[in-house]
């Protein structure tokens, strides 16, 4: 967008999925009981989002999510490495759409030793190719109970209705 | 690129050296110091004579065809652990994307260049006839109209003057319907005043996977056309 269409930004605003949440949940426009989501969690950071966001713009989303978490869910953990250091799901770069299956299992490896280590009943991510990666790995790593959620599924599931 | 001008470029060797986009460091890639930092950071090293290091040296010692034929361009996931670690900046994810732009394009591995394909010629990646896109969506929202506390929540496809623009990926209308709500459940709630475009509706772009600049800047030019169109405000980019 910056490179071929930079004169978009005079016309019109552009806000990334944690811009959207982060401002409903600030300005109150929702509201959200974080005891809706009481399992234990951990919140996985995307490539793209994270470090190369951080690499090609000059920031990395690894603060808003962790805010937001710290919202919508009563228990949750970070994996160790995250943030700039973590590890990628094994599904980025278009892998997922590759017939290299036996490839990107031995990949997620690295993925699934950290959520064990972490010993957590859910991942929480804002990236579709992650959430279709470690849904598939979870299989494949004999951690079919595993629950694979959005970001903004957790912020959905905790919102509070008022009738 | 046309198949003559793929073949062209590609006869030659350390094409990829000087034509990967020294970013997000002006670092040129002959600076590598050959440490293999990057190798012992990657979870794919050692997979089929895979690794980073030895992707820096087959552009550096000009094996381009080689890497280009190869499966190990395919096998990155462009996770950038190694860039990130480079004690010298070495731009090592375009070297592998400029590697994968090069790769004749039908013979791109599985469903990348085929999904590029599909939505440059009908607005998505699955080909999902426009009629068809509109009977989920509105089946959808109907459904969670059902649900306590969101009676009165209706999709407006092409609404102008929206407040902010909603793009979806494929995937949502394809096998994971139940996905669709979650961000639609906050939007009500919030009183964001939303719409998604009724055509060209896509939200995923795979030309930045295939290596295809051509294709990525018309997919992203349709997300300024609706911009522009409709007249709204705030775009949000694709999930």
């Amino acid at each position: 967008m910056q490179t071929w269409f930079p004169d978009f930004f005079d016309r019109h605003g552009a806000l990334t999925v944690f811009d959207l949440l982060k401002d409903y949940l600030e300005s109150g426009r929702i509201k959200v009981d974080r005891s809706k989501n009481p399992q234990k969690a951990a919140y996985h950071d995307p490539c793209n989002y994270g470090r190369k966001s951080l690499e090609l713009f000059g920031k990395g989303y690894f603060d808003e999510p962790r805010w937001i978490m710290d919202q919508c869910m009563s228990n949750w953990v970070d994996l160790f490495p995250c943030r700039g250091n973590q590890y990628c799901c094994g599904g980025g770069g278009g892998t997922l759409l590759t017939p290299y299956k036996q490839e990107r299992i031995h990949y997620s490896r690295k993925k699934f030793e950290q959520i064990r280590r972490a010993g957590v009943e859910m991942i929480v991510v804002p990236c579709h190719s992650c959430h279709g990666q470690l849904r598939a790995m979870a299989k494949e790593f004999d951690m079919p109970d595993l629950e694979v959620k959005y970001l903004w599924q957790v912020v959905a599931e905790a919102l509070v209705i008022e009738t | 690129m046309s198949q003559a001008e793929v073949e062209a470029t590609t006869k030659d060797e350390f094409v990829i050296k000087e034509k990967a986009p020294l970013r997000p460091v002006q670092s040129p890639t002959d600076l590598c110091l050959g440490c293999g930092t990057c190798s012992a950071g990657c979870p794919m090293t050692g997979v089929e004579g895979f690794d980073p290091r030895r992707i820096v040296r087959m552009v550096l010692t000009g094996l381009d065809r080689e890497l280009i034929d190869s499966k190990l361009p395919w096998l990155c996931t462009m996770c950038a652990k190694c860039e990130y670690a480079c004690p010298m900046g070495i731009n090592i994810v375009n070297l592998v994307r400029t590697a994968r732009s090069m790769v004749e394009r039908s013979r791109v591995p599985g469903q990348i260049h085929k999904g590029v394909e599909m939505a440059l010629k009908t607005g998505n990646n699955l080909g999902l006839p426009t009629e068809d896109f509109v009977f989920i969506v509105e089946d959808v929202a109907e459904e969670m109209a059902e649900e306590e506390g969101f009676s009165d929540f209706r999709i407006q496809l092409d609404k102008k003057g929206a407040g902010l623009l909603h793009t979806l990926h494929n995937k949502l209308v394809n096998t994971q319907n139940e996905d669709l709500v979650h961000w639609w459940k906050i939007f009500h709630l919030a009183g964001e005043d939303f719409t998604i475009p009724r055509e060209n509706w896509e939200g995923v772009n795979w030309g930045l996977f295939s290596g295809d600049n051509e294709a990525m800047k018309t997919l992203v030019g349709r997300i300024v056309e609706h911009m522009d169109r409709l007249e709204i405000k705030n775009l949000m980019y694709p999930e």
